[in-house]
């Protein structure tokens, strides 16, 4: 039997050894069954660029940066993803821009099919929003999310 | 049940079996911190010693904090035990859990009394901020190739795939819960007369951060996980080895 390395404690069970990752190839990146979901929902919604950013802002802000240890908020990580699930962006645009806020939420910018800016910032509570066409903004809850989601993409 | 879960669960499920598969049972809350990890585990174990007066640093500790930082596994594993005669309680910096001692499940009633008193313990150490996930996991030994015995399997051509190893993973949901469901018929486990080759059935069940708030609803999140487990276990074994299993019912 080969020694598994870094394990925290003795593992309730270990696989045979056929049954074992072989090494790793590194053109092929395996997630966890939920987490590919995800990634696709990011390459298709946001394109690579998007999904980039968003995989960094997980991978390297997840912990405590800048001068006030902010962290990245679970809760406006999902809420963006249940957005994101909902949302339609006009084909003809350039894809939504994603950023990190300083509070440590995630914001969500892209231009309608007149080209006009809607902005979504996901927190910790809720999300805010913008919408220039309208010059409509505003507060909603989780539960909101997805009647926002389709009323900005509309 | 829900119209798209594949599994059906009983409508009437035991209170306890024996023998038990269970190896081990993990509750497990992840969550955010605005506090440095420095300070979480003196902070903890001021609320726990009087039930774990022992502790011990796991060797994952001992990795760069940067490395651990930036490896999504490696960030979510304890550091430190905390250790007592029935449970543990595992911390690190984005994760703590209550673990029963292995091969010795101490029954749900316990434990939901256990997560209580440490909840509240947890509360008063105050460097939880925001509830990442919440769940339960559940790990069954059997003995033999367990895909005989189970409504779940392989299959190659429309047939069953029988006498090979196999591992089967496979990601279901259940309203607001997610279930991982690990099975495998090549695992090896270390038991009181050493180690067993044999079938693990491994069962994670867990909310996500819009759906749980440890200090608020994080109890009865705990026992719906395990409620999921439990409802998926008998769901999944077909009679013969629930007959095995010598099920009371209240």
């Amino acid at each position: 039997m080969m020694a598994l390395t870094l394990q925290y404690q003795p593992p309730a069970y270990t696989l045979v050894e056929g049954l074992r990752e072989s090494a790793q190839v590194s053109t092929v990146r395996r997630d966890a069954p939920d987490g590919w979901a995800r990634e696709e929902l990011l390459l298709r919604k946001l394109g690579p660029k998007g999904w980039g950013r968003v995989y960094q802002f997980q991978k390297y802000y997840t912990s405590g940066w800048g001068e006030k240890g902010n962290v990245l908020s679970p809760k406006a990580l999902d809420a963006f993803f249940r957005f994101l699930a909902e949302a339609n962006f006009p084909a003809d645009k350039s894809s939504p821009s994603v950023f990190l806020t300083d509070g440590g939420g995630v914001e969500l910018c892209w231009e309608d099919s007149a080209g006009r800016a809607i902005q979504v910032e996901f927190t910790g509570t809720g999300a805010e929003f913008y919408k220039e066409a309208t010059e409509e903004e505003g507060v909603v809850t989780f539960e909101e999310l997805s009647e926002l989601s389709r009323r900005l993409s509309a | 049940m829900s119209d798209a879960f594949p599994i059906l669960i009983p409508d009437r499920l035991p209170i306890s079996i024996s023998p038990c598969p269970i190896v081990e049972a993990i509750f497990e809350a992840r969550f955010v911190s605005p506090q440095p990890w420095a300070t979480m585990p003196g902070l903890l174990f001021a609320q726990i010693r009087e039930r774990y007066p022992e502790q011990k640093t796991l060797p994952v500790a001992q990795l760069p904090e940067e490395m651990r930082r930036q490896d999504a596994n490696l960030l979510v594993l304890p550091l430190i035990q905390f250790l007592s005669d029935d449970f543990l309680i595992q911390l690190g910096p984005r994760v703590v859990c209550l673990v029963t001692k292995p091969n010795a499940y101490p029954g749900w009633p316990t434990i939901e009394q256990e997560l209580g008193w440490l909840l509240e313990r947890l509360k008063s150490a105050g460097f939880i901020g925001e509830t990442e996930r919440l769940g339960a996991r559940y790990i069954d030994f059997f003995d033999g190739d367990v895909f005989d015995s189970l409504r779940i399997g392989l299959q190659i051509d429309d047939q069953p795939l029988r006498g090979t190893p196999t591992d089967v993973t496979t990601l279901l949901r259940r309203d607001a819960v997610s279930i991982r469901l690990h099975l495998t018929n090549g695992a090896i486990v270390a038991i009181k007369e050493g180690p067993k080759s044999g079938s693990i059935l491994d069962v994670d069940a867990w909310f996500g951060p819009l759906d749980v708030d440890l200090f608020e609803n994080g109890l009865t999140r705990f026992g719906e996980a395990h409620q999921a487990i439990k409802g998926l276990f008998f769901g999944l074994i077909k009679p013969e080895l629930l007959s095995k299993l010598n099920p009371t019912y209240e």
